[in-house]
C-alpha cells in the first residue's frame, strides 16, 4: 500500500511535488519536471521532523551519510508520517525543537555537515558548510561566513532572498577554547 | 565581560511563544517584517528565523551592479554604539550574530524593507522613551 503526500518541496527548490511512501521506500517526484528522488527502505537510517519556513520538514538520513529534506508537510501529517516510517522502515520520527524566541545570541554547534545556531538549546537555524564560499576572522572575536549565491540572477519577482554573508561576534573564544579555534 | 551592564536589567523579550505563531508569510523564503510581533523574519537556508526588533541595531543598503544588498546589523556587546540598556547581556559568553546580508535583484523591494525595518525600530524606540519619561 502506498501513501501519498501532495504539495511537498525537495530541498530548497521552489518546485512542488508528490511524496510517496511504501514498504519498499520513499520517493519524491516533481510536478513540473521529471525530477525524482528515491530512497529505498534499506537505506533509510533516521528521520527527523522540524518546523521550517515552508511549514514542516521531513529530514531523512541515508546509509551513505547523506540526507534529503522535504518541506511543506502540515502539522497534522506528523502522526501519519511517524506511523508509516515506523511500520515500513523501523525508524522513529524524532522531533527537532526549533527556537522562535527572536534572539541573536546563542551557541554555535558543529553538527555533521552543518553549523547550527542554538538559542536556549533549541535550533534557530543551520548553515550548510558545503555552501560556505569564504570565511574570515577579524580581531579574534569576529567570524564572517560568505555564501555562494547562485549566479543565475533570476529577476523573478517571487525569487527568495539570498543570504550572502553572516557575521558572528564570539567574545568567549579567547578564554574558553572548546575544540575548534573558530 | 565587564559587568558594566549588570544590574541595569534588560527586559526579557520574545518574538513568538511557539511555532504555531509564525506568520504565513514566512513561507515565501523572503524577509518579512511582522509589525505586530515587533519582529523581522529572515530566511536562512530554509529556516524562518525571527529576530525581535530589540536585537536589531539598524539596516544598510547598497547597490553593486544588478544586485542590491541589504545588511541587517544587530546589537552586540563590544560595540562603540554608546550605552544600550536593552542590549541583551544575559550570557556574556554567548555567540552573537552581528550582521546578516541579503542579496536581491529586486532593489525596489529592499528599499521598502529597509524603510519598514527602520520605521519599526524608530516606533519602538519612541515608545520606550515615552515609557521612561512616564516612569521619571
Amino acid at each position: 500500500m502506498t501513501t501519498q503526500f501532495d504539495r511537498i518541496y525537495h530541498g530548497l527548490s521552489p518546485e512542488l511535488g508528490k511524496m510517496r511512501i511504501a514498504a519498499s521506500g520513499m520517493a519524491w517526484k516533481g510536478e513540473d519536471s521529471d525530477k525524482m528522488v528515491a530512497m529505498s527502505s534499506a537505506d533509510i537510517k533516521w528521520a527527523q521532523w522540524l518546523r521550517v519556513a515552508r511549514n514542516y520538514q521531513l529530514r531523512v538520513g541515508l546509509k551513505d551519510r547523506s540526507r534529503e529534506t522535504f518541506d511543506g508537510f502540515s502539522r497534522e501529517d506528523h502522526d501519519k508520517l511517524a506511523q508509516l516510517i515506523k511500520q515500513h522502515f523501523s525508524v522513529t520520527l524524532e522531533t527537532k525543537e526549533v527556537s522562535f524566541k527572536g534572539w541573536n545570541w546563542g551557541v554555535t554547534d558543529f553538527q555533521g555537515q552543518d553549523l547550527a545556531f542554538l538559542v536556549s538549546n533549541k535550533t534557530s537555524f543551520e548553515l550548510p558548510l558545503s555552501q560556505v564560499a569564504n570565511s574570515n576572522i577579524a580581531g579574534r572575536t569576529e567570524v564572517s561566513l560568505e555564501f555562494a549565491t547562485p549566479s543565475g540572477s533570476k529577476k523573478s519577482k517571487s525569487a527568495p532572498d539570498e543570504m550572502a554573508e553572516i557575521r558572528f561576534y564570539v567574545p568567549g573564544t579567547v578564554n574558553r577554547d572548546h575544540g575548534s579555534d573558530a | 565581560g565587564t559587568g558594566r551592564n549588570e544590574g541595569k536589567g534588560w527586559k526579557r523579550f520574545q518574538s513568538y511563544k511557539g511555532e504555531a505563531a509564525l506568520p504565513k508569510e514566512a513561507e515565501s523564503l523572503r524577509i518579512f517584517v511582522d509589525r505586530k510581533a515587533q519582529t523581522i523574519i529572515l530566511p536562512i537556508h530554509g529556516f524562518a528565523v525571527p529576530f525581535h526588533i530589540n536585537t536589531i541595531k539598524n539596516v544598510s543598503k547598497n547597490e553593486e551592479g544588478e544586485f542590491t544588498y541589504l545588511r541587517v546589523n544587530f546589537q552586540t556587546p563590544g560595540q562603540l554604539a554608546g550605552k544600550k540598556e536593552d542590549t541583551p547581556f544575559e550570557d556574556p559568553d554567548a555567540t552573537f550574530i552581528r550582521s546578516i546580508t541579503y542579496r536581491s535583484a529586486d532593489g525596489h523591494r529592499f528599499d521598502t524593507l529597509s524603510k519598514q525595518i527602520t520605521d519599526l525600530k524608530k516606533e519602538v524606540n519612541k515608545r520606550e522613551q515615552q515609557k521612561k519619561e512616564m516612569a521619571d
